[in-house]
């Protein structure tokens, strides 16, 4: 326990740093509020605009979770099908890092026009793209880098190829998979928020930020910032949690 | 006694007809009586492993006969005749130690109490009971390779293939896990063939030693060892000795080019 509890102090400690000396700047040197203003200030807009600014984040939240949740499923799937038909694998890695390369810029305003800009859908499949990637290479590698010896054991027992999948490929791929999902979890609130710099519901972290720094609210803008980084911090807190429950042998391991 | 492993004429080629071409088993005939221990020992690519693989059904011989427990090969696999172990232990890290030694059992499709029992059963035979729920990492090496031996042994087959499963263990550990498999050896009534490069191990756990020469892998020589109950001191007894220094022999034969030991195929 004493030792997730440092896991907490540390960086909280630099957190109070960062801001006393973020504070401390702005009023020695006197930055006018529209540049950079105060994190007090900031404070004080969070507090003023609190409800506003929470159903703004848990929009954005929501985008982002289904997102990532239909970009795992079909990065792992596809993954599946790729480790099991080597031909078909050649040719989805080039495809979907093809895919991987498109800008948010580019995708964002075709799916506005393909879906609507009332719907919803077209910033939760951005989003999915954006997860498929590194979900689907992870996965792919964690599925076929099986060691040889394992491999050797289950073809002297004479293993179907179902009982290879399940008793080695899948938990060897666990590991993997959960890198895959960290990087993941903060690419989704990124492209959930960024999508929305294009068009599409204006309910949403990244068109608040916007129309905030656009009138000169640039505290406000902030607050929304802060909301953002709230975001990233718990989607990552839940993958760090998911991957203990499922990979119990890793946890003492760690301690 | 019935054979439990029978080979005749049996040859391996790798990439026969091509530039690359080896020739790694040459017209192998060995008989493995039931209850036996044979060590296979040799220089390193001598074929000592192709040959374990082959009977193994992991790479199939280019040539000659070759039955494992009275049937083909490929069947003596398919009905889980024999049980291996690997230099290297292979436990699945993800699986607790009880849960590795299930593997085989669960592939047979037996049920979770069942198979719950036999696997701690296999533990209590490795002198790992205490052991059961931890992960393999939480074991030494040697513990591991104990898991390892224990987790062939749980479908009870009658054949135990072993590639050099004390490869990776420091002396002091190897001597005394080779203590320990001639006591589960005893205790099980194993077939075992075991291939090691080395000379006091094959000794000390054999009743035959098959000295194998490399390129083509051919057998040079078999020396039968009869040394009674093994215990430590035997490893400090003349008649071991004696034993060590004819493999070594047989061994340095090879070195020298032709083989000269007396080939009592």
């Amino acid at each position: 326990m004493s030792r997730r509890l440092r896991q907490l102090i540390a960086p909280g400690a630099w957190g109070v740093l960062v801001l006393l000396t973020w504070e401390g700047f702005v009023r020695w040197r006197k930055i006018k509020l529209f540049l950079l203003p105060p994190p007090s200030r900031i404070w004080r807009e969070l507090r003023e605009n609190r409800s506003g600014i929470l159903h703004v984040t848990s929009n954005t939240g929501t985008n982002a979770l289904i997102g990532l949740v239909l970009g795992v499923i079909a990065g792992v799937v596809m993954a599946l099908v790729a480790q099991r038909f080597v031909a078909l694998r050649d040719a989805i890695t080039p495809l979907s890092a093809a895919l991987n390369t498109m800008p948010i810029v580019a995708i964002g305003p075709i799916f506005y026009n393909l879906f609507g800009t009332t719907s919803a859908i077209p910033r939760r499949a951005v989003v999915a793209i954006v997860v498929f990637f590194p979900i689907f290479l992870n996965v792919v590698n964690g599925l076929t880098q099986t060691e040889a010896t394992h491999e050797e054991l289950l073809r002297s027992y004479a293993a179907s190829d179902a009982s290879v999948l399940w008793k080695l490929r899948m938990p060897n791929a666990l590991p993997f998979l959960m890198t895959g999902l960290k990087l993941a979890a903060s690419l989704a609130v990124i492209a959930a928020i960024v999508v929305e710099y294009f068009g599409g519901l204006q309910n949403g972290l990244g068109s608040r930020v916007t129309s905030a720094m656009k009138s000169s609210a640039t505290a406000r803008g902030w607050a929304y910032i802060a909301g953002a980084c709230a975001l990233g911090i718990g989607f990552y807190s839940v993958v760090t949690a998911v991957e203990r429950v499922a990979m119990p042998w890793r946890r003492r391991r760690s301690d | 006694m019935t054979d439990v492993v029978a080979m005749s004429g049996l040859s391996k080629v790798f990439n026969p007809g091509r530039a690359n071409q080896v020739d790694a088993l040459l017209e192998i005939d060995l008989k493995v009586s039931a209850g036996t221990f044979v060590s296979l020992i040799g220089p390193s690519g001598c074929g000592k492993s192709t040959l374990l693989r082959v009977i193994a059904d992991l790479t199939p011989p280019t040539g000659g006969t070759l039955s494992v427990n009275g049937k083909p090969a490929a069947q003596a696999r398919a009905d889980q005749d024999y049980g291996m172990a690997f230099q290297a232990a292979g436990l699945f890290d993800w699986r607790k130690v009880v849960r590795n030694v299930e593997l085989p059992l669960e592939l047979r499709r037996m049920g979770k109490a069942e198979r719950r029992t036999r696997a701690l059963a296999m533990l209590e035979l490795v002198k790992l009971p205490d052991f059961a729920e931890h992960y393999p990492w939480e074991l030494s090496g040697g513990m591991q390779q104990r898991v390892a031996i224990a987790r062939a042994l749980a479908a009870d087959p009658p054949l135990l293939l072993m590639d050099e499963p004390f490869g990776a263990l420091d002396e002091m550990t190897r001597e005394h896990m080779q203590a320990e498999l001639t006591r589960i050896c005893a205790a099980t009534q194993k077939t075992v063939v075991f291939v090691t490069h080395s000379i006091p191990e094959a000794v000390y756990l054999s009743d035959r030693v098959v000295v194998m020469s490399p390129r083509p892998g051919r057998i040079v020589k078999v020396v039968d060892v009869d040394l009674g109950a093994r215990t430590d001191d035997m490893r400090e007894q003349p008649q071991f000795f004696k034993k060590v220094t004819e493999v070594r022999e047989a061994l340095r034969g090879i070195g020298a080019g032709a083989p000269r030991g007396v080939d009592d195929r």
